[in-house]
């Protein structure tokens, strides 16, 4: 036994000497040996790129997930039918040849002849069908089948046709919810029918046909894409050999690593102070482009000081405190001390860069021009016969919606006892329970909105419909009609101008107050070209737009 | 000549049983607490994550309508009333399905594999490190007895056990990544070596190993570099430990008559401090080890979240905020048995080097 024991202690010695001899002796990586990529085969034309992210995959079969992380690396291996170019958010034919209305209920997408997937599998109409066949048989709680709410079938009467019929007939949205993360198409071959794939065996049938192929595939991890020649579609070829997606948990060692040159490009998410850091530093480039989030601050109707539900309830007080606080919040501060200009002052309901968007609460609140006015605040207040000051409950969540919620919400807090017309008592709570109580126990709170599609009505419909997510208490019966008229109006200017009427109604009742809007920031190395082409208002990243001197 | 562990009170001579043995039953009853241990805490867990929330709501809960929350919630059947699933789960679990993960869709038995092996490593270097610290400073220790180096070393000791890990962590990697540009920020390989490795035939995700085995040099030494933060980290915590018992011990042995005795008859002093004083020493040291591992994969949450290190600990933090209940539960079962396994085998070394233990 002494012997046995002798041993093991050597040898234990032994391994820790050799192991912090060996650790001692390596030294550290040359700056930049991370993003040299690995055994993929390259087609393209210039060096294989590293993408940095704190997002996750949840799954990478379209019909299990419904979030930025898994949507951003589907969009690089599977094709849709309809698609946006770098530098535009329009959709236009990426899979399909052609795409369109053929009559009010039915959507009629033709494909080119002859398409397989990487794994040599044909690609025709009967795998379109599949894919949203199976988006609505499985249903899954994660994932995105409750965005094709207005689809009752799609057939596909021969191998390059398929026709969508619809329930509500010119669903001008369609398009766009085609190019979302509900329209991957999948190997109908591979996919089953009804349940989900796991992530490695899709991967070890190379059910693929984008611009490119996974290659090897550590979920959250490392993943490694190479080229796929076969993709004919709008994207065209990478401009790169091949891509890498690195997984971080940590913001800050995402920052650390784009600094080092360990990746190329860093984007989503980097802290409002990591991206005003990095802005000084001349080893990186930071660039912005339009965002679609969109950050609010919601009124339950119910529970709100004179909400219907109070011993106090009063309609018009109600309305004047939703528009007081209006008045009185600074959303150039909230943006430039908070978010260092990360997020921009948003004056409307919908983006500046959707069609049909204007800025409502600009001209109606504060001083007219955007700031805010503690006077018109209190005349408002005062001419409803407001007792001041109220006293308002306010909850953010900074688990979900970001840590700087909390400097957020400080200020807003600040803003709001400016002039002693509120008391605020604000409340944080962690996200699962924020959104269980959210609906029915907190009269003001922080909402966070990121859209499913680039269209202006993913923007209005969640929000003011009769039947909204919110459920907060707000039914205006005219704002529901106009909704429901501009999602099948096909005249652009028609449209746009019901959106407008809409904006107006609701910048006038205030169901949400919209505070800020995100921009798209991503980091890169100087020797990187391309990042800013795709940062737009499809808010698709598109790897293949990336290159980078070899 | 008296042999280091005959020391001191020798225990009465214990009767003997008929069937088992003393040592029989003494590791017979020690592997049948492993099942209420377990059991425990799988109740506990299940129980706990229920009542904090379920996954669905944590996914979608900012988009959906509260009916369409319900619907879904009810059509994965977490509105059934928790006895059902409590029974379904241990059923499940009895067939050693441990299920697939509800955040991510993974059969958690592969999150086990692919991110346990991360997290054995891990654990791997840190004791090689509480070792290398440990044992030979507390010998200097002991040997150095109320004179400076002792003091210089308690105090190291005690810096090293009460600083909490993550604070550790992030001081070196600002040091020596940051400032110094010696070592890596975070993960475990870089990207080129990690896609060779993923790449090699059936890889153990023991990086260590893999570049071993593929003779990848430059890959072994890309993962020395990248452990040293996370193993110093997570080993200088158990290492504090380690040092103060090996110290504590020594001189208890180096005073005892054997030593003396060692010493009367010319033995060196080398000699006496690590051959006689020190074997008896290390007893304490393999007891505590069973509980210092448990006590490393506490601090592997926070050591892996800090260095991107993806291991058990780490995915663990991201299931739990996600109110993936089944990932969990499966993480938990298995950190559970290896802590127990971990006890029981110590307590048999243990039993096996002392045998008052086993009475």
């Amino acid at each position: 036994m002494a012997t046995i024991r002798r041993r093991l202690s050597a040898a234990i010695a032994l391994g820790g000497v050799a192991a912090l001899a060996l650790t001692a002796c390596t030294g550290p990586a040359p700056s930049g040996e991370d993003s040299e990529g690995g055994s993929g085969e390259g087609g393209a034309s210039s060096a294989p790129i590293v993408y940095g992210t704190t997002d996750k995959v949840t799954s990478i079969d379209p019909a299990g997930s419904y979030d930025n992380g898994s949507f951003m690396l589907m969009n690089q291996v599977y094709p849709l039918l309809l698609n946006s170019a770098p530098g535009s958010a329009e959709v236009e034919p990426d899979l399909a040849e052609t795409a369109e209305f053929t009559s009010p209920n039915e959507y009629t997408v033709t494909l080119p002849e002859g398409l397989t997937w990487a794994n040599g599998n044909t690609l025709d109409s009967a795998d379109v069908k599949h894919t949203f066949d199976r988006q609505l048989e499985i249903a899954d709680p994660n994932g995105p089948s409750s965005l094709l709410g207005n689809l009752e079938s799609v057939e596909a009467p021969d191998t390059t046709t398929v026709v969508f019929t619809l329930k509500e007939g010119d669903d001008q949205t369609f398009p766009q919810v085609l190019s979302s993360p509900v329209g991957p198409i999948v190997d109908d071959e591979t996919f089953p029918a009804d349940e989900l794939l796991p992530d490695e065996d899709i991967v070890a049938a190379e059910a693929f046909h984008g611009q490119y192929s996974i290659d090897s595939y550590e979920k959250n991890q490392l993943v490694n894409l190479v080229p796929f020649d076969g993709y004919q579609g709008l994207l065209g070829a990478p401009k790169n050999s091949q891509a890498s997606i690195k997984y971080y948990a940590d913001s800050n060692n995402l920052k650390l690593d784009i600094q080092q040159g360990n990746i190329d490009v860093a984007a989503r998410a980097l802290t409002p102070t990591d991206v005003e850091d990095l802005s000084g530093d001349d080893n990186v480039v930071v660039h912005e482009g339009p965002g679609g989030e969109l950050r609010y601050m919601v009124f339950n109707f119910n529970i709100m000081p004179f909400g219907a539900e109070t011993d106090e309830a009063d309609e018009e007080k109600s309305l004047a405190v939703r528009q007081a606080m209006a008045d009185l919040l600074d959303r150039e501060a909230l943006s430039e001390q908070v978010y260092k200009g990360t997020y921009t002052p948003a004056y409307g309901f919908i983006p500046k860069e959707f069609e049909g968007a204007t800025e409502p609460l600009k001209e109606k609140y504060g001083d007219g021009e955007g700031g805010p006015d503690q006077d018109r605040a209190a005349e408002r207040l005062e001419a409803a016969g407001v007792e001041t000051p109220v006293a308002l409950n306010l909850q953010y969540n900074p688990d979900h919606y970001g840590p700087s919620s909390g400097e957020e919400y400080a200020l807003v807090k600040q803003h709001l006892e400016a002039n002693d017309l509120f008391t605020v008592n604000l409340q944080s709570t962690e996200w699962v329970t924020y959104q269980q109580d959210r609906i029915d126990s907190y009269p003001v709170y922080q909402l966070g909105w990121y859209p499913d599609y680039s269209d202006a009505d993913n923007y209005l419909s969640p929000f003011f419909a009769i039947e909204n997510f919110l459920s907060n208490g707000y039914v205006n019966e005219e704002v529901d009609q106009l909704i429901a008229e501009q999602r099948v109006t096909p005249d652009e200017a028609e449209r746009s101008e019901k959106l407008g009427q809409i904006q107006d109604i609701v910048g006038e009742e205030l169901s949400t107050l919209p505070l800020l809007q995100g921009a798209q920031v991503a980091v890169s190395s100087p020797d990187v070209a391309g990042v800013e082409d795709t940062l737009d208002a499809s808010f698709k990243f598109r790897l293949g737009a990336v290159s980078k001197e070899g | 000549m008296v042999l280091p562990g005959d020391e001191g009170t020798a225990p009465s001579a214990p009767t003997r049983k008929k069937g088992l043995g003393g040592l029989g039953r003494y590791i017979l009853i020690r592997f049948l607490l492993i099942i209420p241990t377990v059991f425990i805490l799988v109740t506990m867990v299940f129980f706990l994550m229920r009542v904090t929330g379920d996954p669905i709501t944590a996914a979608m809960g900012g988009r959906l309508t509260p009916a369409q929350l319900a619907e879904r919630i009810a059509a994965a059947g977490y509105d059934r009333p928790l006895p059902v699933q409590y029974v379904e789960y241990l059923g499940q679990l009895l067939t050693g399905n441990f299920g697939t993960t509800l955040s991510d869709n993974r059969p958690v038995t592969e999150v086990l594999a692919t991110y346990g092996a991360a997290t054995l490593e891990l654990v791997f270097f840190s004791v090689i490190v509480a070792l290398v610290v440990g044992i030979p400073l507390g010998m200097v220790a002991a040997k150095f007895r109320d004179r400076w180096p002792d003091a210089f070393l308690r105090i190291a000791a005690i810096l090293f056990y009460a600083t909490p890990v993550f604070f550790a962590g992030l001081l070196l990697k600002l040091v020596f990544s940051v400032w110094l540009d010696w070592l890596p920020t975070n993960g475990r390989l870089t990207i080129s070596n990690q896609l060779a490795l993923d790449g090699l035939q059936a890889p153990t995700g023991i990086y260590f190993l893999d570049a071993l085995r593929s003779g990848n040099m430059a890959a072994l030494g890309d993962v020395l570099e990248h452990a040293a933060l996370p193993a110093l980290a997570l080993g200088l915590l158990t290492g504090g430990v380690f040092l103060r018992l090996v110290r504590t011990n020594m001189i208890g042995t180096l005073g005892r008559e054997f030593v003396e005795a060692g010493r009367s008859r010319g033995v060196s002093e080398y000699r006496l401090t690590t051959r006689h004083a020190f074997r008896p020493a290390l007893i304490p040291i393999i007891t505590v080890m069973g509980m210092q591992i448990a006590m490393m994969m506490g601090g592997a949450v926070l050591t892996e979240t800090t260095f991107e290190w993806k291991g058990l600990g780490f995915q663990l933090a991201e299931y739990l905020a996600a109110r993936d209940f089944v990932a969990v539960q499966g993480i938990v079962v298995i950190l559970a048995v290896i802590v127990a396994v971990t006890n029981f085998l110590v307590d048999i070394v243990a039993a096996l080097i002392d045998p008052r233990v086993r009475y």
